[in-house]
């Protein structure tokens, strides 16, 4: 028997700018939970997810995977926060990042996520959250800037 | 749920749901096993995409990642398959045009003592998985974080009319262990 799924839980666009944004108080009744933002900054800096507000150093890490148009590259981060990035000041970076598992509490969280600013590269990255805590809030911050008016973010639910 | 603001809470969830995307199955071991099958898959052919979410860890005690092979209707030829990943030191692409299975490669953690808690991740859509006209196409996301990193997309074809019917999932490298989730899901198109 199919169960329909793949849920909105919240969605907000900016019609101020916004330093951060936060989902909190997550139902813990989905498999997994896809992230979709479609967003803009001040500058092209990194913008990060943190999970039930642990910015703390040695409990993440990700590895990333970039192509520009004319060389591809790849890197590996310890004691970051989940990264994405928006890379044009201008045109808006869309992101969607998976959280697979988000409410199990024998795992550690993976997300695997691309981003795409189509004037200057595309990504694609998996990083770990270091805790076997379930998911409760999720917040995004950008380094630097503000999220510009008309940033959009979406998050849903994956039935299990 | 709610959403904040700078810490003012702006909005509160919206609910919804549809029926364009469905759950069809979902396994999550309570014992190890060196594969996972979803088979009977004739009786959904009134979708017309299959997405597959794995949340996976290999027995084997490593410091690495491993793939997930995916063969159709038992079928063990006839398959090609292409990889670009990223491992933090470089960016490689490698593939073939005869191989015994599709990979989703780097999908699956394995078991060192250090990385208890880590599990690997992997989406993998299934094209027209129904499609009598067609060879079926897969393409996946996947990654796992151990000591070493990985982050790979991959690419893939059954070169095969047949409507999928069964699908096999066999672990890398040891057999997947106790609380690995596969969970398959229906996408309706026309």
């Amino acid at each position: 028997m199919a169960t329909p799924t793949y849920d909105l839980l919240a969605s907000t666009t900016l019609t101020t700018s916004a330093s951060s944004v936060t989902f909190s108080s997550i139902d813990q009744s989905y498999g997994d939970l896809i992230l979709v933002t479609c967003a803009k900054a001040l500058n092209t800096d990194d913008s990060w997810l943190a999970f039930n507000g642990d910015q703390s150093a040695g409990v993440w890490s990700r590895v990333r995977m970039i192509g520009d148009g004319s060389t591809t590259a790849t890197a590996s981060f310890s004691a970051q926060p989940v990264g994405y990035v928006l890379r044009d000041t201008t045109e808006f970076s869309v992101n969607i990042a998976h959280i697979n598992d988000y409410s199990a509490t024998d795992k550690h969280k993976t997300v695997l996520s691309r981003t795409n600013t189509a004037n200057t590269d595309v990504r694609a990255y998996a990083s770990r959250w270091g805790n076997t805590a379930a998911i409760t809030s999720i917040k995004l911050d950008h380094d630097g800037s503000d999220y510009q008016v008309g940033s959009t973010f979406n998050l849903y639910g994956v039935a299990k | 749920m709610s959403l904040m603001l700078l810490g003012i809470l702006n909005s509160q969830a919206a609910g919804g749901g549809g029926s364009a995307y469905d759950l069809l199955e979902t396994t999550t071991l309570t014992s190890s096993a060196s594969s996972v099958t979803f088979s009977g898959l004739g009786a959904y052919s009134d979708y017309a995409h299959l997405q597959i979410r794995a949340v996976t860890k290999g027995a084997a005690n490593n410091f690495g990642n491993s793939q997930i092979g995916i063969t159709f209707n038992g079928d063990t030829s006839g398959y090609s398959r292409h990889t670009l990943q990223g491992d933090g030191s470089s960016v490689s692409s490698s593939g073939t045009a005869n191989s015994n299975r599709v990979d989703v490669s780097d999908a699956t953690a394995e078991s060192n003592s250090s990385y208890a808690g880590v599990f690997g991740a992997s989406i993998v859509d299934i094209l027209d998985f129904s499609n009598t006209s067609k060879y079926t196409t897969v393409r996946a996301l996947s990654g796992s974080i151990m000591q070493n990193k990985a982050i790979t997309m991959n690419s893939g074809a059954w070169l095969d009319l047949a409507a999928v019917t069964s699908i096999n999932l066999e672990a890398g490298n040891g057999d997947f262990v106790s609380g690995c989730r596969f969970s398959i899901f229906g996408l309706k198109g026309n």
